[in-house]
C-alpha cells in the first residue's frame, strides 16, 4: 500500500473518530447541570420566560432530535445557532481558529528550536554543568503551572524590560508575530521540557552505535556527524511525540488564551462552558480534534522523510 | 568529538543570542516609547483612549434588548434617555427633556424636549422618534424590560418638543425608570425596525443615536470602537475615539495598565486597588454604586424558617471583618436590605456584630443543638469565596457547621430556583434609582423569584410594596419604605454584608472618566492630557 491509500484509510478512520468525538461532547454538556436559559436571561428571568426561551432554542426537544440537528448541520457544514451570541457558531469559531492555530505553530516552533538547541547541547554534555543546568531548568518550566509562568514572562519581558507586549494580539502581522511571542514561549518551553530529555536520551544512545564510530574513523567532521547521522535517527521518537503534544498544545491554549488575553477558541470556549452555550463548545470541540488528527496523520507521514525505511502498509 | 564537546555551550550562546537579535527590529517600534506603545489604527493626532474590560457584551446593542452588564454599561454614551440619573444616582437630571409637569392626579406627564438635538447623522430629532423608541422599550417583542414599563398605557407626541406619557395608575417611580438605560432614544424608523426577525447585533452596532458617541460596527472578539459625535447636545467630547479592548484576566488588566498597553481598565481587584494608586503615572479608585453583597438563606429549609436562628447569623457577621479581610476596606457596612440610593433608611440599625447576643438567639431557636448548612459558592468568585471561609469561622462559635461547596454559576443559579440550596453568597445592584426593582424582586413574596429565592412571604409587606408604587408624595413614600426596609430587616431573610463600589484604575493623564452611582461608564467628560 502506498502512501496515497495510507492516506485514505487514515481519513476514513478519522470519520470514525468523530463520530465518537460528538456523541461524547454532545452527552457531556448536557449531563452537566444548569440551564442555559437562565444564564442568557439573568438572575431575574421569570420561569414563564425561560420556558419560552427554551422552546425559542430548540432545547426542549427530545436528545435525539437534538443530536441529528447537531450532526447532520455539522455534516452540510452548518454549526447551528449560538444560544449566547445568537449568531452562526461557524463565524464564530471559524474566525478564531486561526488565533489558535497560530499560538499552537508559533510555539512547536519555538519549541522545536528550543528543543534541538538544548537538547543536542546536553547530550554532548552528559553529566557536566550544560546538561545538570538545562535539565534542572526545564525540570522547573514542566512543572510550573503555564497560567503562573505566563504571567512571569509578562512581568520580566512586558512590564520590566519593555521587549514585548503585555497582552493582546495585535492588528497587523508583524504586530500578531510581536503580540504572540510570549504566549508562545509559554507553551514552547513546557513543551520542549518532554522534548529535550526524549532527545537527549535518543541522542546518547545513537552516539555509542557503532555506525558513528564508523563515522568519526572515516574521518567525517563533528558537526556532521552529528547533524547527518546522529540527529536524523535521534528525532524519530521525539517527532512522534512532538506531534501527540499537539492535542497538549490545543488543551494548554485555553488557559494561555485567557492570560494573554488572545481572541482564540481556547478564550471563547470558556465562556461558552460557562454560559452553556451547547452548540459552540460542540463545535469548537470537534473542530479541535479535526487539527489534532490531522497534525497527528503529517507526523506520521513525516516518519519517510526523516527514515526511507519507513513504509506505509 | 572530544575536542568538541566544549565548543557547544558556546554555539547554544550565539544561537540563542541570534534569536534575540531576530526579535530585537520588531520590539524596538514599542519599547523606545515605553508607556507610549503605539494604538494601531489611530492617526498620532487624533485622541485614542483605551480601555480594557472584564466582559464582552452579548445581547444587542438596542437599549430595551440590552440584557447584560458590558452592553448597558456603556449604553449611555451612545443613547440617550430622556432624563438622566444625577452622577451620585441618586436623583433625575434633564437629559433630553428639559422640563416636565404631572396633571393633579398623576395620570398624565408632559414632557418638553431639548432644542436642537440632533442624532449622530446630523438628523435633527423629534418627539416622535421618543415615542416610538419607549413604545419598543414597553410593548417591543424583543424588549427585556417591559415590566418596568407596565404602568404606562398611551404615549403620545402631539408636537415635534412634546411627549405625553399617560399611566393607567399613578406610578411614583416614572421619573426614575425614564432615566433607564433601556429607554434610550433611536431613530423612529430604526427603533421599529429592531423587532424584525433579520435585525440582529451586527445591524445594532451600526448605531444612530443622540448620545455622545456612535459605533460604526462590532463583531465579537474585536475591539469596540466608539467614535464621538460631533453633533452632541453636551458639546463635542474631547477625545476623538474610546477603543475597548476585552481582557478577561484581572492580573492581565492590571499588567496592560502598568505596561502602559491601556488608559483605563475596570474590576481592578480590591486587593490592588492601594498597591496602584500608589504608583506614580496610575490612579485607581473605588466608585460608589448602589450595590449589596449578602448571603441568601433559604427560609423554607429547617431550621432557617426560625426566625431567631437568622437573626443569630447576622448578628454573628462580623462585617467589619469581612470588609477589611475581603474588600480591603472598600466597602461600607450594610445596614438596610436596600442600596445606599433614594428612601435608603440611613438610621435602620441592622445587626451590628454582636456574638453574645447571637449565641442567646440561637440558644433559645429551633437550631439549639447545631446543625449543617450548605452554602454554595461561584465558581470563580474570589470575594464570595473569602466570604463564606471567613463565615464557616464565624458561624461554627454558633454550633453551625457551614459546608462550602463550590459550584458553577449555572449550577448556583438552577439550585437556588429549584429551592435546592440552604445559603449562598451573591451582590444586587439597582439598575434604577428607586427602590421599586429591588423590593419587588429581593422582598415580594409567594411568586417567582420568590423574593430573590429566600422564600420569604409575607402578605403585610406584599401590601406595603404595592402601596409605595402607589404612593404619589414623596415624604409618605419615605416613610413607607422605611416600614418596609425595617419589617424585612427584621424577618431577616438575608444575612447583610455590605455595600460594594465599583472599581476601576486609569493613567494619570486621563482626567474625568467615572463610573455613575448605577455603574454607567461615561466618556462624554474625559480628557486626555500629555
Amino acid at each position: 500500500m502506498g502512501r496515497a491509500a495510507y492516506i485514505r484509510r487514515r481519513l476514513i478512520l478519522m470519520a470514525f473518530v468523530l463520530f465518537g468525538v460528538t456523541i461524547v461532547i454532545f452527552g457531556m454538556v448536557r449531563i452537566l447541570p444548569g440551564d442555559p436559559a437562565f444564564l442568557i436571561l439573568g438572575d431575574r428571568a421569570t420561569d414563564q420566560k425561560a420556558a419560552e426561551l427554551r422552546e425559542q432554542l430548540g432545547l426542549n426537544r427530545p436528545f435525539l432530535e437534538q443530536y441529528w440537528m447537531f450532526v447532520s448541520g455539522f455534516a452540510h457544514g452548518d454549526m447551528g445557532q449560538s444560544l449566547l451570541y445568537r449568531q452562526p457558531v461557524g463565524d464564530l469559531v471559524l474566525t478564531r481558529v486561526p488565533v489558535t492555530l497560530a499560538l499552537s505553530g508559533y510555539a512547536m516552533g519555538l519549541a522545536a528550536v528550543i528543543t534541538l538547541l538544548f537538547g543536542i547541547t546536553a547530550a554532548v554534555n552528559k553529566g557536566r554543568w550544560p546538561d545538570q543546568l538545562i535539565r534542572i531548568g526545564f525540570l522547573f518550566a514542566l512543572t510550573t503551572p503555564n497560567f503562573w509562568f505566563g504571567i512571569l514572562l509578562i512581568l520580566l519581558f512586558g512590564l520590566t524590560l519593555h521587549w514585548f507586549p503585555v497582552a493582546g494580539f495585535g492588528d497587523t502581522l508583524p504586530q500578531h508575530i510581536w503580540y504572540l511571542f510570549l504566549p508562545a514561549l509559554t507553551l514552547a518551553l513546557q513543551l520542549s521540557a518532554v522534548l529535550i530529555r526524549n532527545l537527549r536520551g535518543q541522542i546518547i544512545q545513537t552516539l555509542r552505535s557503532d555506525y558513528i564510530r564508523t563515522a568519526h574513523a572515516k574521518g567525517l567532521s563533528e558537526s556532521l556527524v552529528l547533524l547527518r547521522h546522529v540527529l536524523r535517527n535521534a528525532l524519530l521518537s521525539t517527532v512522534t511525540i512532538f506531534g501527540l503534544q499537539f492535542g497538549f498544545l490545543v488543551g494548554g491554549a485555553i488557559v494561555i488564551e485567557t492570560v494573554f488575553a488572545l481572541p482564540g477558541t481556547g478564550q471563547l470556549l470558556i465562556q461558552s462552558i460557562t454560559a452553556r452555550d451547547y452548540p459552540v463548545v460542540q463545535a469548537i470541540t470537534v473542530v479541535s480534534a479535526v487539527l489534532v488528527i490531522l497534525v497527528n496523520l503529517v507526523v506520521d507521514l513525516s516518519y519517510s522523510f526523516l527514515d526511507p525505511r519507513v513504509t506505509y502498509e | 568529538m572530544f575536542a568538541l564537546k566544549a565548543r557547544w555551550p558556546l554555539m547554544a550562546v550565539a544561537i540563542v543570542g541570534l534569536l534575540l537579535s531576530a526579535c530585537a527590529p520588531t520590539t524596538s517600534t514599542g519599547t523606545g516609547t515605553g508607556s507610549n506603545s503605539p494604538t494601531p489604527g489611530a492617526s498620532p493626532a487624533s485622541k485614542v483612549l483605551r480601555m480594557a474590560r472584564n466582559a464582552e457584551p452579548f445581547s444587542p446593542f438596542v437599549p430595551w434588548q440590552i440584557d447584560d452588564n458590558p452592553a448597558l454599561f456603556i449604553s449611555v454614551n451612545v443613547y440617550d434617555t430622556l432624563l438622566r440619573t444625577t452622577k451620585d444616582g441618586t436623583n433625575v437630571e434633564p437629559g433630553l427633556a428639559t422640563k416636565w409637569e404631572s396633571s393633579a392626579d398623576g395620570l398624565t406627564w408632559t414632557f418638553t424636549l431639548k432644542d436642537g438635538v440632533k442624532f449622530s447623522d446630523g438628523t435633527a430629532m423629534k418627539a416622535s422618534d421618543v415615542k416610538a423608541s419607549l413604545d419598543m422599550a414597553r410593548g417591543g417583542e424583543k424588549s427585556a424590560w417591559k415590566d418596568v414599563y407596565k404602568a404606562i398605557k398611551d404615549i403620545a407626541a402631539p408636537d415635534d418638543k412634546t411627549v405625553k406619557i399617560t399611566l393607567s395608575q399613578p406610578y411614583a417611580p416614572l421619573l426614575s425608570v425614564l432615566a433607564m438605560f433601556s429607554g434610550g432614544v433611536l431613530p423612529a424608523d430604526m427603533a421599529k425596525a429592531t423587532d424584525t426577525k433579520d435585525y440582529d447585533n451586527t445591524l445594532a452596532w451600526k448605531t444612530k443615536g443622540t448620545g455622545a458617541y456612535y459605533s460604526d460596527s462590532w463583531k465579537k472578539g474585536d475591539p469596540i470602537i466608539l467614535k464621538r459625535n460631533t453633533n452632541y447636545w453636551r458639546g463635542t467630547p474631547s477625545v476623538d475615539e474610546v477603543r475597548i479592548e476585552y481582557i478577561p484576566d484581572d492580573n492581565t488588566r492590571v499588567l496592560k495598565l502598568q505596561g502602559g498597553e491601556t488608559d483605563v481598565i475596570d474590576f481592578v481587584p480590591f486587593s490592588q486597588i492601594a498597591a496602584l494608586s500608589a504608583q506614580p503615572n496610575l490612579k485607581a479608585q473605588t466608585f460608589s454604586i448602589q450595590q449589596t453583597a449578602f448571603i441568601i438563606l433559604n427560609t423554607s429549609k429547617p431550621p432557617l424558617n426560625d426566625v431567631k436562628v437568622r437573626q443569630a447569623l447576622n448578628y454573628a457577621t462580623d462585617k467589619e471583618a469581612i470588609i477589611k479581610n475581603v474588600y480591603f476596606g472598600q466597602a461600607k457596612v450594610m445596614n438596610s436590605p436596600i442600596p445606599q440610593g433614594t428612601y435608603y433608611d440611613k438610621n435602620l440599625v441592622g445587626y451590628p456584630y454582636d456574638l453574645e447576643k447571637a449565641k442567646a438567639l440561637m440558644a433559645s431557636s429551633s437550631g439549639a443543638s447545631g446543625f449543617k448548612m450548605d452554602m454554595q459558592v461561584r465558581s470563580g468568585n474570589t470575594n464570595f469565596a473569602n466570604t463564606a471561609v471567613i463565615l464557616k469561622d464565624a458561624w461554627a462559635k454558633l454550633g453551625v457547621t457551614v459546608d462550602i461547596q463550590t459550584l458553577d454559576t449555572a449550577v448556583v443559579r438552577t439550585n437556588y430556583r429549584e429551592g435546592n440550596f440552604m445559603s449562598t453568597p451573591t451582590a444586587w445592584t439597582n439598575d434604577m434609582n428607586d427602590p421599586t426593582e429591588i423590593v419587588n424582586y429581593a422582598m415580594r413574596g409567594g411568586a417567582s423569584p420568590f423574593a430573590y429565592w429566600t422564600r420569604y412571604n409575607n402578605p403585610d409587606l406584599n401590601d406595603k410594596i404595592t402601596k409605595a408604587d402607589l404612593e404619589q408624595d414623596a415624604t409618605k413614600r419615605a416613610a413607607l419604605y422605611s416600614e418596609i426596609q425595617k419589617i424585612y430587616s427584621d424577618a431577616a431573610p438575608i444575612a447583610s454584608i455590605a455595600y460594594l463600589g465599583a472599581t476601576a484604575g486609569w493613567r494619570s493623564n486621563i482626567d474625568g472618566f467615572f463610573i455613575d452611582g448605577l455603574s454607567y461608564y461615561r466618556f462624554e467628560d474625559v480628557k486626555i492630557n500629555k
